[in-house]
């Protein structure tokens, strides 16, 4: 069986219906189900109400055995819904065209009973074609619009040449009896009915065209985005191996000059060595963005936020203490256990406290906040930094994207430590938020599941 | 005390030079091969005092097959292996040797790029006796 879910990303046959799975055509089922329940006690209603409380002239008996047998019949379907599942497409597809030829059987009867041509309830049969129009494909929709018109066309001349009784309506006159009235009414009957079926077999038809479009480019676009997550996935490995080996070299050649160097060459050296890290560091935040599907069931393990805070914390210090900023922590008691990844949780709390040390003012103050809401763990990184213009906030998250303020800052950053981070929460089940102003610092609240587990796509 | 020698098995023949300019250094033997069956074949026969071997060199793991084979063999069994690698960004794989160590035939993984600094300290740590 296929789930409902999945039918938005899966082809219509166009030969077939739009409700493709058993399940969704047993829930059309059991709307009908209803529509019938509140025909039958209407009719059940009409016949005690006007038959019997007003005496007015209609056939009771009749009409009070119509919505007796539609009762009966309704119950029964109620009941095989009940007891049993949807599994088969055919199957319902099947019942639902019983449902419906009983129906418009019953509507004949109906009809039949109070006046016939004269009773303006005959445009229910459109309605009936309307739906069918929406459940079956072209030819059973005019299979179901000739069986109307048949049904219809056999009562009103069934009636007229006195094969079957006619119960006048009590307020329609002896014109309600005449052939031309009846040809008239009949052929406007037979031209809404078929126009329906047209109308409606020709809009599911481009509605499932369409849909299959709607697929097939999304489809694509998988595959081209599935792309370019393996060319950046193949740049990065090929690109890691000669940056590594450059920064080796010339922190090799470093090492062994010491101080014996010309101070200028030193310090060209030095500033190659930066620049190496900074490569070093795009091509392994490369290498994280474009890895997938690590959130497998035996990746996860059970960790104490708390200490995953305080020992990432801890190995930022020396980095917060060269600009003479202090860190305070402040953690949730008692302790918080996590069911997650571990690299990818200390990368999301890394990452936040190197930029809000980075992007801090001199002698500024970081504080972390281990939250404990219940079902999920809040992480509040707050810094008293440069802050991030309104305008740009939205786009901070976007890979490469640098702040101009952080551009002035630092040469240094990847612009890819917040896209990592938005990743991974994300990956986890976690949320994201921003709340900055211009000078006076930003604040990041990320949310994390107490048990990250793999997303339904 | 006699030279130790370290065995460098790895195709990138630039990082192989950087390493042996910073060994040699340090008073250590550098003995190279690039590929995988070279190397196993210099391990048994100049009984290296240590292995520095790189996990991706023609195939994604080939160094993990020479590091089995290293340890099945009589004669290599016993010399400390420290795994150069660049892996674990490409895998999302987290080695641990203390806790995979069943699994695992290295002694160390050593994350790439490595500092001259730490190889030397490394090296130093895994010697059967330090120079």
């Amino acid at each position: 069986m296929r789930c409902d879910l999945q039918i938005h990303n899966e082809r219509i046959d166009p030969g077939t219906s739009q409700f493709v799975s058993a399940a969704s055509l047993r829930a059309r089922l059991d709307w009908f189900n209803k529509l019938r329940w509140g025909a039958a006690v209407g009719v059940l209603a009409v016949a005690l109400i006007a038959g019997v409380g007003l005496k007015a002239p209609i056939e009771v008996r009749g009409l009070l055995l119509t919505g007796i047998v539609l009762l009966l019949l309704n119950t029964a379907y109620s009941l095989r819904s009940r007891r049993f599942k949807a599994v088969d497409v055919a199957i319902e597809l099947r019942l639902v065209k019983v449902q419906m030829v009983c129906d418009l059987v019953a509507l004949t009867v109906l009809l039949n009973l109070s006046g016939g041509v004269e009773n303006p309830l005959l445009f229910l049969y459109v309605i009936h074609v309307i739906i069918a129009s929406l459940l079956f494909k072209g030819r059973e929709i005019f299979q179901i619009a000739w069986l109307a018109i048949i049904l219809f066309t056999a009562e009103v001349f069934g009636e007229y040449f006195d094969l079957l009784p006619h119960h006048h309506l009590p307020t329609a006159g002896e014109w309600a009896h005449e052939l031309p009235f009846i040809l008239m009414t009949l052929g406007s009957f037979w031209l809404v009915i078929l126009f329906c079926a047209y109308v409606g077999a020709l809009i599911m038809k481009h509605n499932r065209a369409i849909k299959n479009e709607l697929v097939d480019r999304q489809a694509v676009l998988m595959d081209e985005d599935r792309a370019k997550t393996d060319f950046f996935r193949f740049v990065t490995h090929e690109i890691k191996s000669p940056v590594n080996t450059a920064q080796s070299g010339v922190e090799t050649a470093l090492e062994l000059g010491g101080e014996a160097m010309e101070p200028s060459v030193r310090d060209v050296l030095n500033r190659s060595v930066s620049r190496l890290r900074q490569a070093t560091k795009i091509v392994q935040d490369l290498a994280d963005l474009t890895r997938g599907g690590v959130l497998k069931e035996e990746n996860l393990t059970q960790v104490d936020f708390n200490d995953l805070v305080v020992t990432t914390v801890d190995e930022q210090r020396d980095l917060a203490a060269r600009s003479g900023i202090e860190i305070n922590v402040l953690l949730s008691d008692p302790p918080i256990l996590l069911t997650t990844i571990r690299n990818m949780a200390e990368t999301i709390v890394a990452n936040l406290v190197n930029n809000a040390i980075r992007y801090n003012r001199e002698g500024g103050r970081v504080s972390v906040r281990v939250v404990d809401t219940g079902k999920r763990v809040r992480l509040v990184v707050e810094d008293e930094g440069i802050g991030i213009e309104e305008n740009e906030q939205g786009l901070i998250f976007d890979e490469f994207y640098r702040s101009t303020a952080a551009r002035e800052t630092s040469n240094l950053g990847t612009g890819l430590g917040l896209p990592i981070v938005r990743k991974f929460v994300e990956e986890l089940g976690g949320t994201i938020e921003v709340d900055s102003r211009v000078g006076r610092g930003s604040t990041f609240t990320v949310t994390l599941p107490r048990k990250s587990r793999k997303r339904r796509r | 005390m006699a030279e130790k020698t370290i065995l460098v098995i790895d195709d990138d023949i630039d990082l192989v030079e950087i390493i042996r300019v910073t060994l040699e250094n340090q008073g250590f033997k550098v003995i190279d091969a690039q590929t995988g069956e070279r190397g196993l074949a210099m391990a048994k026969e100049q009984n290296p005092d240590l292995i520095l071997l790189d996990v991706m060199m023609g195939k994604v793991d080939e160094g993990f097959q020479v590091a089995y084979e290293l340890r099945s063999d009589e004669v290599t069994a016993d010399v400390p292996i420290l795994m150069l690698t660049a892996v674990a960004d490409q895998t999302g794989f987290d080695f641990d040797p203390a806790r995979d160590k069943d699994f695992l035939p290295v002694n160390e993984f050593l994350e790439k790029p490595i500092s001259p600094r730490d190889l030397v300290d490394m090296i130093r740590k895994h010697l059967p006796t330090s120079v």
